[in-house]
């Protein structure tokens, strides 16, 4: 894959096209050209209405069309980067005008999903946007200096209080009351385009774990990058290195794996192709040993749902290179079921996503960070908790199942989670299953001639019959 | 099965009798109501499958599972769907163990001996014929002499030993138990089925609740049914039951079902209602008819099913061969604090079952979950199944979600009592011994409910019954119920053999009543 002829380039809220100058710069002399755009409300489009995600797409695809490169990238700062995962959606879906989109850059990104912005700030936020010249003059700097690791330089940071100071008081309190509130998150899906996902570890709200557990479930080939002492406004505090991260970024690209999918082992895989294995069979452990898509876009949950799903799944049920995140999500869309649920519990898919996002507050309330980013141990004691009944969160963190309803929720994915696992041909042939082997096609309503098994007592296995495995664990 | 050149029936015709349900309640009498001269047609829910879908697969056995949405409470939340609820031409069967004891003649008069529980309306010699005609007809494969009816004799010989059965049979004979190979509804010989298919022997596949390939199990569709057609039966696949037509008199005139996405009526002089402890009664319940004892719903039991396992030494494999072949019946008086008593079973059970189990009942979870499973050819089982008391507490009730249909949903409360509890205990320390006996390692218990009885119980007064001792309604004279929710109790014994001689006992209570 090649560059990208032009980098589009959206800017964070009080921001404007000039934020993204000091990345210009650094990138001079380089192939890749930045088109800073201005968005409704700020900097030159001061006076340009249309402040809803939407909107602000629509004019950003405007800019794009007007110029019309045969391959872009789009980078999305803050609010921006809201903006750019609409457009990727739009882009991917084939939209005129945007199907030559090859990158996404997300600094700080503001995700699809509701921002999780503290009620008070917000408050705060939007009654002096609208207060008198010097109060607006001390809280847009304020603002600037709050958001940042340590200090712009004077001339920056005169510059960054001055586009705050432009922007339309309108937009920005749009922005704070509405756009920032929309939810994109199933609208934007998982993406295939390539993305570089920067976070800041100063950023008291967009920091690295919520970067990763808001937006790296939309994007299935990503690289997360933390720049160190970097608050929100990374293309300002260091745009040397936010320049170095897009062209470590162009050189080398998150792509898709290698199709990767659990191995059958040959002796086994020869017993599949063999005629002791019906056909109906042999085509269903084929279909469910091809490789998942990386970019499956869950149909029941949401994306940010089926990362906590993964997340926990990788615990309950560790086997690499199947994500049974997803074939559990298309089960639950299908409405599928096993005939009963817990009465307690409400509709399998409800009680999916209730639970997931349960989970997640509990990790939230109990170690600070959303669970996707806690390590195993830490997500091993919040599942043990989950077993017990023992798992309870406080309302206000969003508690929405109590912990008996988590102890049969847990209980239902341990069962999901074998049944799927125990589908795979991979799984068959490490439990040396001979099973599949006993009988083949015949023709007619019953079958004649299968050959079945022969000695069925003791420690007889017959010749043909997979090895039991001779593990530890296998004694 | 094959349903070509079938007699068919139109919608105005008066057909003598609508049997809803092609299980082991509905599929007995349907053959023999048609063997008598009757004009008979069965609606079955589901599909009409034949044999050649059965792919040695659990999770493509889906399919014969009823997996429409049932709500599970209270202290003992029982699972369906695979655990113990078919759909399609045949019903249950199609998915059934084939594991076929007698009831216990003293189980049937529990209240008498113990005061405990209720007794039968009726006898074990009322069934005896009936069970000796339904395991002729079925080829039951059985020990030749069982140590706990020194007269019974089983049509053939028993299916072979597995591991798991070997493994308990040793445990048993060391500590003075007595064990027998077990009846099971399973041809271990080729066998013809009367106006029916050649069934094969027995391949010993292990895959008895994923559908039998090759005949040998006695599912109703390759016993029963194609008797049934023979005789002029009509069978109609995915006909969902939801309403039934009357006459100002209250008498049941026609059967309202769904099928093709369109409303249709049969019209009929009678209707058996074979649709299982949970079909039947939510549908009377839906209906809002036949329930003046207001019973209906009332005393749904589930089987104490508790599972024993370990870890042996030996390659058991146990996924070869019948599942449960081997049994002892010394524990259905086990002269301890309880009511009633409990059978034991050998277990072997395919994967994604066993996973199952593994997952919700011993707990485990990641690695100790695949290092447990990778164990999978070196474990065996033994299980039970035990007397549950009817009780005031379980109970079948419509909940006020709806289905597809529009009918409420199922919801079932179910928990054990002190005397299941006691039941549990006992066997749940006699299981442990013996497995330790056995040389098993790393013993565990898993906590298990089977089956699905009450909720329509039979009596013989009116005012605290569903239907008569012949299933007949006490509030509708031709609505009749056959299936396991007429039991009063449980019985130790595994219901769907009782189920089947209780069919054929209903369709001659029928025929003599238009004699």
């Amino acid at each position: 894959m090649s560059e990208p002829e032009v980098l589009f380039c959206l800017h964070f809220l009080g921001g404007s096209a000039r934020s993204w100058e000091p990345l210009a710069r650094a990138l001079a002399g380089t192939p890749l050209t930045c088109v800073p755009v201005d968005l409704p409300g700020f900097g030159d489009a001061a006076g340009t209405p249309g402040y809803s995600v939407a909107a602000m797409a629509d004019h950003v695809a405007e800019s794009i069309r007007a110029r019309a490169p045969a391959r872009f990238g789009i980078a999305g700062h803050s609010m921006g980067a809201k903006v750019a995962l609409a457009l990727a959606r739009r882009a991917e879906d084939g939209e005129a005008g945007l199907t030559g989109l090859t990158d996404l850059i997300l600094v700080s990104g503001s995700p699809p999903s509701p921002e999780p912005i503290p009620e008070d700030r917000r408050a705060e936020m939007l009654a002096w946007i609208d207060a008198d010249p010097e109060t607006r003059r001390r809280e847009a700097q304020a603002f600037v200096r709050a958001n940042v690791g340590d200090r712009l330089d004077p001339e920056t940071e005169e510059r960054a209080v001055a586009d705050v100071l432009r922007a339309a008081p309108a937009a920005w309190k749009a922005w704070l009351e509405a756009g920032a509130n929309e939810d994109w998150c199933r609208r934007v899906g998982v993406l295939r385009t390539p993305a570089l996902i920067l976070a800041g570890s100063e950023d008291a709200d967009l920091g690295p774990d919520a970067q990763q557990a808001l937006t790296a479930p939309h994007l299935a080939h990503h690289r997360l990058v933390t720049v160190d002492g970097v608050g929100h406004l990374l293309p300002l505090e260091r745009p040397a290195a936010l320049a170095d991260g897009l062209r470590a970024h162009f050189d080398d690209r998150p792509r898709r794996p290698v199709e990767a999918a659990p191995t059958v082992a040959p002796d086994y895989a020869a017993l599949i192709a063999s005629e002791r294995v019906n056909g109906r069979l042999r085509q269903a452990l084929a279909e469910r040993a091809a490789p998942d898509d990386p970019a499956y876009r869950p149909a029941a949950l949401d994306p940010v749902e089926l990362a906590i799903l993964r997340a926990a799944l990788a615990r309950v049920m560790p086997v690499p290179h199947l994500d049974l995140a997803a074939r559990l999500d298309r089960r639950l869309a299908s409405g599928a079921g096993d005939g009963w649920r817990f009465s307690a519990l409400p509709p399998d898919a409800d009680a999916y996503r209730a639970a997931l996002r349960t989970l997640d507050a509990a990790a939230r309330a109990a170690q600070g960070r959303p669970f996707t980013t806690l390590d195993a141990p830490r997500q091993d004691a919040l599942l043990t908790l989950c077993q017990r009944g023992d798992l309870t969160v406080p309302d206000a963190l969003g508690g929405r199942l109590d912990a008996d309803r988590m102890r049969f929720w847990f209980e239902d994915l341990r069962a999901d989670a074998v049944r799927l696992w125990l589908g795979h041909p991979a799984a068959l042939a490490r439990i040396g299953f001979s099973g599949i082997g006993a009988g083949g096609d015949r023709p007619g309503e019953i079958a004649d001639g299968l050959p079945g098994f022969h000695a069925v007592g003791l420690d007889a296995p017959e010749p043909w019959e997979p090895q039991t495995l001779q593990t530890e664990a296998g004694r | 099965m094959n349903l070509a050149g079938m007699r068919t029936y139109r919608a105005d015709d008066v057909v003598d009798a609508v049997v809803v349900g092609t299980g082991a309640g509905g599929a007995p009498l349907l053959a023999r109501l048609a063997a008598a001269g009757l004009r008979v047609v069965a609606l079955e829910a589901g599909p009409n499958f034949t044999p050649e879908r059965f792919a040695f697969d659990e999770t493509l056995a889906d399919e014969i599972y009823w997996t429409d949405e049932r709500l599970s409470g209270g202290a003992t939340p029982e699972a369906f769907g695979a655990n113990n609820s078919g759909t399609g031409v045949g019903g249950s069967t199609l998915h059934w163990g084939a594991f076929v004891p007698r009831a216990d003649t003293r189980d049937l008069r529990l209240h008498t001996e113990t005061g405990e529980g209720v007794d039968w309306p009726l006898t074990y010699e009322d069934l005896l014929p009936f069970y000796e005609r339904v395991e002729r007809f079925l080829g039951v494969s059985g020990a030749p002499s069982y140590p706990w009816d020194a007269g019974r004799r089983y049509p053939l010989p028993p299916v072979p030993r597995n591991g798991p059965a070997e493994i308990m049979a040793r445990a048993c004979e060391a500590r003075g138990i007595r064990w027998a190979d077990a009846p099971a509804a399973v041809v271990s010989q080729d066998f013809q089925s009367e106006d029916g298919p050649r069934r094969n022997a027995c391949i010993n596949c292990g895959f008895c609740h994923q559908g039998c390939r090759t005949g040998a199990k006695a599912s109703m569709d390759v016993t029963y049914l194609p008797y049934a057609v023979a005789r002029g039966a009509e069978i109609r696949a995915e006909a969902f039951v939801h309403g039934l037509e009357r006459a100002a008199d209250g008498r049941v005139t026609g059967v309202v079902y769904r099928q093709d996405g369109e409303d249709r009526r049969q019209r009929c002089g009678a209707v058996f209602l074979c649709a299982g402890a949970v079909e039947t009664p939510r549908l009377l319940l839906n209906l809002g008819l036949a329930n003046s004892s207001g019973q209906i719903g009332r005393n749904y039991m589930g089987h104490v099913a508790t599972q024993v396992w370990g870890t042996f030494d030996n390659e058991v494999r146990m996924n070869r061969g019948y599942p449960s072949s081997l049994i002892t019946e010394d524990f259905i008086r086990a002269g301890a604090d309880f009511a009633g008593g409990y059978l034991i079973q050998s277990l072997g059970v395919v994967p994604v079952t066993f996973g199952n189990a593994v997952a919700r009942g011993r707990g485990l979870w990641g690695k100790p979950l695949l290092d447990y499973l990778d164990r999978y050819n070196r474990l065996a089982g033994i299980g039970i199944n035990g007397e549950t008391l009817p009780c005031d507490a379980n109970v079948l009730t419509l909940a006020d979600e709806t289905d597809a249909h529009g009918m409420r949903k199922a919801h079932i409360s179910f928990g054990y009592g002190t005397n299941e509890d006691r039941l549990n205990a006992h066997a749940t320390k006699v299981m442990r011994g013996l497995w330790e006996e056995a040389g098993a390692e790393d013993i565990w218990v898993l906590e298990r409910v089977a089956h699905t009885l009450g909720t329509c119980r039979m009596g013989r007064d009116g005012s605290s019954a569903v239907v008569d001792p012949h299933g007949r309604s006490f509030d509708i004279d031709n609505l009749w119920i056959c299936d396991g929710s007429t039991f009063p109790s449980s019985l130790a014994a595994n219901p769907a053999l009782t189920i089947m001689a209780l069919s054929l006992r209903s369709a001659e209570a029928f025929l003599a009543g238009r004699a």
